[in-house]
């Protein structure tokens, strides 16, 4: 198999796949809850195969050794990070425009997703990053605009924890996460120019990785990004009856 | 766009400048900060100039960072104080223009506020702005343009939330991240005699120009509820 067939067809896959996932989820709210019927068996198998390939499939890299394996933790952590912000964005849009509480949930449920994904990216890069460059932490492009997101979004939960449940809570959840959108942009540009050359490792999909651990990360990654739409869904199962049980609540106090 | 638009943000504009004229209270406190750090700065720092003058660019928009933070939080107080929000409410016009009147308010005050901090720093830093006058001066503004826009923004949503003293810094600081970057990178540019590339002051213009559009558009929102 051809090295640079391995990147096209992990993209093309995952865009793919992200496209009809992204119309079936924001179409229909029990759609995307009943949706955890087939990604929840489906992101067991998955994970189940990653794990396999991780551990008995992938070869032990020459240089790093063993520390290199969680590369196949890490980098799948990204999409589904990404993934949740686009979709706290995307929420927050559709809850300005329509005022529907569907689209808030969506925001909601999509940040803590993203921010779960996010912190792992973070608790995992250093563990690899101490043996191999002798650092935890460097102030690398990529490190610090993960980390600078993980506080845009953690700061947007505190936002939606603290007014908690009104509509100005989910009209300033909505253009907080707009303006935070707004931001990534800037910076990434602000840290470039602070850190010029980055220390990171290639993007894999350039890097031209060896056939068994390009399928490793391809399978990392599916798996990662079904679960991500697994716990996605199961919170706004969750929001939905919070809000069920609010209304129940305030008509028995009425 | 309704006519009114302008002439709100005019009036909302002189109204914020006359109360602090008036009461002096938001600016003198924030210049009082300002020169408490100075002081804490100056007697914490390495005595020799040459050991400190490398961090000054940064302590300078970090200084002036949390001195903004003081103003720039009680840019709304008086709103919900008097139940004036209500009356902003009912403006004639577009809601977009009362956050620019509200952000040029914030504008000016923060940009004296800045003249200031980098006065203290030449008394009691020993930095030579001499030279470097016009382009910090530049640096300065855009600076605080930016900090205004989304400063603005965030104090009015943060006004209607629990515990906002705590909020609102966790709200702003990572989105001025790249601001703070720019504008001290440049600002040390600037005290190293060296000339800033057209690439810094667009992007630190862009920021200020996106930021200042988005207050403008979604404030219609946060002045709903």
């Amino acid at each position: 198999m051809e090295t640079d067939l391995v990147p096209l067809l992990r993209n093309t896959l995952a865009g793919i796949i992200g496209v009809v996932l992204l119309a079936w989820f924001v179409s229909d709210e029990d759609r995307a809850i009943r949706s955890t019927r087939v990604t929840g068996p489906l992101s067991l198998i998955l994970g189940v195969l990653w794990l396999g390939m991780v551990v008995f499939y992938a070869p032990i890299e020459k240089v790093q050794g063993i520390v290199q394996k969680i590369f196949y933790v890490h980098v799948p952590c990204v999409p589904a990070a990404y993934l949740g912000f686009l979709f706290t964005a995307v929420g927050g849009i559709g809850y300005l425009r329509t005022h529907k509480l569907s689209w808030d949930r969506v925001a909601q449920s999509s940040a803590e997703v993203g921010v779960l994904f996010c912190t792992l990216i973070l608790l995992s890069g250093p563990i690899w990053a101490k043996p191999i460059w002798g650092h935890w932490w460097v102030w690398d492009l990529r490190l610090t605009s993960i980390l600078v997101l993980w506080f845009i979004y953690v700061a947007y939960l505190f936002l939606r924890g603290l007014a908690f449940g009104s509509d100005t809570a989910r009209t300033f959840a909505a253009i907080y996460g707009i303006v935070g959108t707004a931001g990534i942009p800037f910076v990434y540009y602000a840290i470039d120019i602070v850190q010029g050359s980055t220390l990171h490792p290639e993007n894999p999909a350039r890097a031209g990785l060896p056939p068994e651990m390009a399928w490793t990360l391809i399978v990392g990654i599916l798996a990662f990004l079904v679960f991500y739409f697994y716990l996605t869904a199961q919170r706004l199962e969750i929001a939905r009856v919070e809000e069920q049980v609010r209304r129940t609540l305030m008509a028995e106090q009425a | 766009m309704s006519p009114p638009g302008p002439r709100i943000a005019m009036a909302v504009l002189g109204k914020d400048l006359l109360l602090d004229l008036r009461t002096r209270e938001r600016l003198g406190h924030m210049a009082v900060f300002a020169a408490l750090v100075v002081v804490l700065l100056g007697l914490t720092l390495p005595t020799s100039r040459a050991a400190r003058s490398d961090w000054i660019p940064a302590l300078l928009w970090i200084v002036f960072l949390f001195t903004s933070l003081l103003g720039l939080s009680r840019s709304f107080q008086a709103e919900t104080e008097e139940g004036a929000v209500a009356m902003l409410i009912q403006a004639p016009c577009d809601r977009g223009w009362v956050f620019l009147g509200k952000a040029a308010a914030n504008l000016i005050a923060l940009f004296g506020i800045q003249l200031w901090t980098a006065l203290l720093f030449g008394i009691f830093l020993d930095v030579d702005w001499g030279p470097a006058l016009p382009a910090a001066l530049g640096v300065a503004f855009l600076g605080a343009a930016g900090l205004s826009a989304l400063g603005s923004l965030l104090s009015a949503m943060s006004m209607f939330v629990r515990f906002r003293d705590f909020l609102f810094p966790i709200l702003l600081f990572p989105l001025v991240l790249p601001l703070l970057v720019f504008a001290s990178r440049m600002t040390a540019t600037a005290l190293e005699g060296g000339a800033i590339s057209g690439l810094a002051w667009s992007a630190l213009a862009l920021y200020d120009w996106i930021f200042g559009c988005i207050g403008y558009f979604v404030f219609d929102y946060v002045l709903e509820d």
